[in-house]
């Protein structure tokens, strides 16, 4: 008997909190609705689909700290991972939009995640204006050392089936390498790790033979001769790996890479766009972003927020069409 | 010497002033709250994970792991003074503890208690400091099938080997495994469990289970126990033992920090099942077992080594294998996912800072707790008198606050409070929540590690055996199953002495 006050207790004080929690966040959106003229009303806050540390959340970092003082407010980044980013995406599609909350986007989720996951759970462009690109992040197809592969010629004349290693279902690697391998009558078996760091460990002890990785993140191991580099994805060579071939040079139709964007919710007015669009450019001028960028092998792709939604659209129906083509499966594989 | 390096730097990291200082915050918090009963080190880490966000990955280890070996420190004067165990590892403490400060000698006591800590856990340190390297070595060998079979070994000790009834153990364990399936399927992209939710589309997050578990969990089951009023303790004086109490415990020392040492390594042992053991040993060993439970000082000496060198080791799965040994290590692990650090064979190689700055920051923390702990007796005492009224709302408000920073999500907080009602059922009927944590955490390995071995395996589960590391853990895997089995046959043809040789072989091979 005697715990029921005490349970009660501990039951009210969340609520309490819930409740708290609740009207702070009232109080936030009604500051911003009114005119546009005074825009920012506050802090406009930056989500991010994924945990702190990772290279999305950096970029949202960089790119924050460069906008603020021309913005002339605050912008704070709250990380609030889930569904590779669809929770944060539809979580601000949802909010009031007078530019106050934006959020940054992942092109993976556009054009790769809706081909692995079923349609509720994926996001739409159209419900977002986006404001403007940020960069783009290579794939790099890398070897471990014991597999003998110099090149992807070493891979398609091994004459056998090989082992890759991708950095989950639904992501730019594990497209990437089966349209490539499919492309290249190669048998391969994929086998999906948690993210990129584990799959690169696995290259290194030859636990698979091959793994498609972000640039950034293979390259430290790239440089130490511990794997090796047998392709890109880019259209282009990377110039961070100007001796690298690129998928295209090789002959296979495969342009996969990351790219970043920052968006707002759909109805933003025009003024508040060209507003953030403008402390964004002078966000991309400074030193400091520069230098973030070339630290962490991001090519700058700093295009509009339309070219965004083109392009990105382009290569959602590209990824399709490549996949049906194939008769590529990014769920249910085996 | 080359070996050597990584460990040199590793002491100027700590000997960096904020390391330091969140060193002594985190012996300080881990004195404090082994003395206070009921709330151990894994509630107060796990309440108290979300304030290591925003500091180093380093500092936050050595601040946690300070916590965790304080308490066995802290945990010691409650023990002696008031015959009131503030952990689970001091309970045999009280038997010659208390009975020692009856005689007035509960400064002898408390001395041999810190004495022989700082061994037991300066050996244990050592021994982490050699061994690790070693395992370490063995880095990249290990593929997803040596996970999947380290894994499968982890969950099946943890749920026969933990304190407690083995059946309820096993049912922790399975519904652990239960609720990592949880969220989006790795390999397919398909949705489990996760009833259309979003939230759940990553599946259960372990800090949530963790803080709703071991913090709140924790709060609401001592609200029901009735504190006992603080007597007055008894006085201190006479902190150094004489010659010849020292002369009496050292053997006791010795053997504790051998024996803690190995007890730690095994998952699901630990600090608490150490200090008995040691107990045991010593009564056991000695030629009067008669003056135990009168005032024995190995009574003392020996499960207080024990029990630290236990903490202390049960540092080395987590550190070079990525397994946690025991549900405190399991929030550990958590604590350096936050950080965006991967536990595991790679970790001495890609980050030997935090490796041997952790490592390191155990030493200057011993060294602290020794010269600490015996003149702040006194304060910690009288924190006893603060009521748990005040004490548990306020407790209770900081982990649901903390659950909310983390992903800045309301859906947390409604789990952490789901789980603390569940954890706090769960020790009212008498299962250990160790089991699920720790199932939760393996749960998640072994079935993506089993799966991604079968597709590197191109589906033959025979693969397993032709891999050395993978086939040798299956080996002990299956000698640790049939154990029981072969203990009561060897029992029935020798009548009952071979057990302990196949114990012994289980501790050199895991």
């Amino acid at each position: 008997m005697k715990h029921f006050p005490t349970r009660r207790a501990v039951l009210g004080t969340a609520s309490a909190f819930t409740l708290m929690a609740l009207t702070a966040c009232g109080g936030n959106v009604a500051g911003g609705a009114a005119n546009t003229s005074n825009y920012p009303s506050g802090p406009v806050t930056l989500t991010v689909g994924q945990a702190a540390g990772g290279s999305t959340d950096l970029i949202a970092r960089a790119l924050a700290e460069g906008a603020t003082e021309s913005l002339g407010a605050p912008m704070p980044v709250v990380n609030k991972p889930g569904a590779n980013g669809a929770l944060a995406t539809k979580e601000v599609a949802g909010k009031p939009a007078d530019g106050q909350e934006l959020v940054l986007l992942n092109a993976s989720l556009i054009t790769i995640t809706p081909l692995a996951v079923s349609a509720d759970e994926a996001v739409n462009i159209d419900d977002l204006d986006v404001i403007a690109g940020l960069s783009q992040d290579d794939y790099v197809l890398v070897a471990s050392t014991d597999s003998g592969f110099k090149s992807f010629e070493d891979v398609t004349g091994a004459g056998r089936s090989v082992t890759f290693g991708t950095t989950g279902v639904g992501t730019g690697s594990q497209l990437a390498q089966t349209v490539l391998f499919k492309q290249a009558n190669v048998n391969g078996t994929d086998i999906p790790f948690d993210s990129g760091k584990p799959a690169l460990t696995a290259v290194m002890g030859n636990q698979v033979e091959l793994a498609t990785i972000q640039l950034g993140e293979a390259m430290p191991q790239i440089e130490a001769g511990k794997v090796t580099p047998l392709l890109v994805f880019s259209e282009e060579r990377n110039s961070f790996l100007p001796d690298v071939p690129s998928a295209k040079e090789a002959g296979y139709d495969v342009p996969v890479a990351q790219y970043r964007a920052v968006a707002a919710p759909k109805g933003t007015p025009q003024e508040v766009k060209d507003k953030l669009l403008a402390s964004f450019q002078e966000a991309f001028r400074t030193d400091a972003y520069k230098e973030f960028n070339e630290k962490n092998m991001l090519t700058p792709k700093e295009i509009t927020g339309e070219e965004v939604v083109t392009e990105w659209k382009g290569y959602a129906a590209k990824y399709k069409e490549l996949v049906e083509k194939h008769g590529i499966s990014l769920s249910g594989n085996k | 010497m080359d070996f050597l390096n990584p460990v040199i730097n590793g002491f100027s990291v700590v000997l960096e002033p904020t390391n330091l200082l969140y060193c002594l915050v985190g012996v300080v918090i881990g004195m404090l709250i082994g003395v206070l009963p009921g709330l151990g080190p894994a509630a107060t880490i796990a309440i108290l994970l979300p304030l290591t966000y925003g500091v180093e990955p380093v500092t936050a280890i050595i601040m946690l792991a300070g916590i965790f070996y304080g308490a066995q420190y802290g945990g010691t004067i409650t023990s002696v003074l008031l015959r009131l165990p503030g952990e689970a590892s001091s309970v045999v403490t009280v038997f010659d503890g208390y009975q020692m400060a009856r005689q007035g000698r509960a400064g002898t006591a408390l001395g041999l208690a810190a004495i022989g800590s700082f061994v037991g856990g300066t050996a244990a340190i050592i021994g982490l400091t050699f061994l690790a390297p070693i395992v370490a070595g063995f880095a990249l060998d290990f593929g997803p099938p040596e996970y999947s079979a380290l894994a499968l070994l982890g969950i099946l000790l943890v749920a026969t080997i933990s304190s407690g009834a083995r059946a309820k153990a096993l049912v922790a364990a399975a519904i652990g495994l239960l609720l990592a399936t949880v969220g989006r399927d790795m390999f397919t992209g398909e949705s489990r469990f996760t009833f259309g939710s979003m939230q759940l589309a990553d599946g259960i997050d372990f800090v949530p289970i963790a803080m709703g578990i071991f913090g709140l969990g924790e709060i609401l089951y001592n609200l029901e126990e009735r504190h006992r009023a603080a007597k007055a303790p008894s006085k201190v004086s006479n902190v150094w033992p004489s010659r010849g109490d020292l002369k009496q415990a050292s053997g006791a020392v010795g053997r504790g920090s051998v024996l803690g040492f190995f007890l730690g390594i095994l998952p699901g042992g630990g600090a608490t099942i150490a200090s008995m053991a040691s107990y045991a040993m010593e009564k056991k060993r000695a030629r009067q077992p008669e003056r135990f439970g009168k005032g024995a000082p190995e009574g003392v000496a020996g499960p207080e080594t024990a029990n630290n060198a236990a903490a202390t080791s049960s540092f080395i799965p987590l550190l070079t294998l990525g397994i946690p040994a025991n549900a405190t290590m399991a929030l550990m692990f958590g604590a350096l996912l936050i950080q965006g650090v991967q536990p595991g064979p790679q970790l001495v190689e890609q980050n030997p800072d935090l490796f041997w700055g952790v490592v390191n920051s155990m030493y200057i923390g011993n060294i602290l707790l020794l010269i600490m702990s015996l003149p702040l007796v006194g304060i910690f005492v009288r924190i006893l008198r603060v009521r748990a009224a005040i004490l548990a709302p306020i407790t209770a408000l900081i982990t649901l606050l903390g659950a909310y920073t983390i992903n800045n999500s309301m859906f947390d907080v409604t789990l952490v409070v789901v789980f603390g009602i569940v954890g706090y059922l769960m020790k009212k009927f008498g299962f250990e929540p160790g089991p699920l944590v720790l199932a939760f955490v393996l749960g998640e390995l072994l079935e993506n590690s089993l799966r991604r071995s079968l597709l590197m395996f191109g589906g033959d589960a025979t693969g397993f055996l032709t891999r050395p590391i993978s086939a040798t853990l299956l080996v002990v895997f299956v000698l640790v199953a049939f154990l029981p089995a072969i203990r009561t046959f060897i029992a029935k043809r020798k009548g009952g002495a071979g057990a302990v040789t196949t114990t012994n072989n289980i501790e050199e091979k895991v």
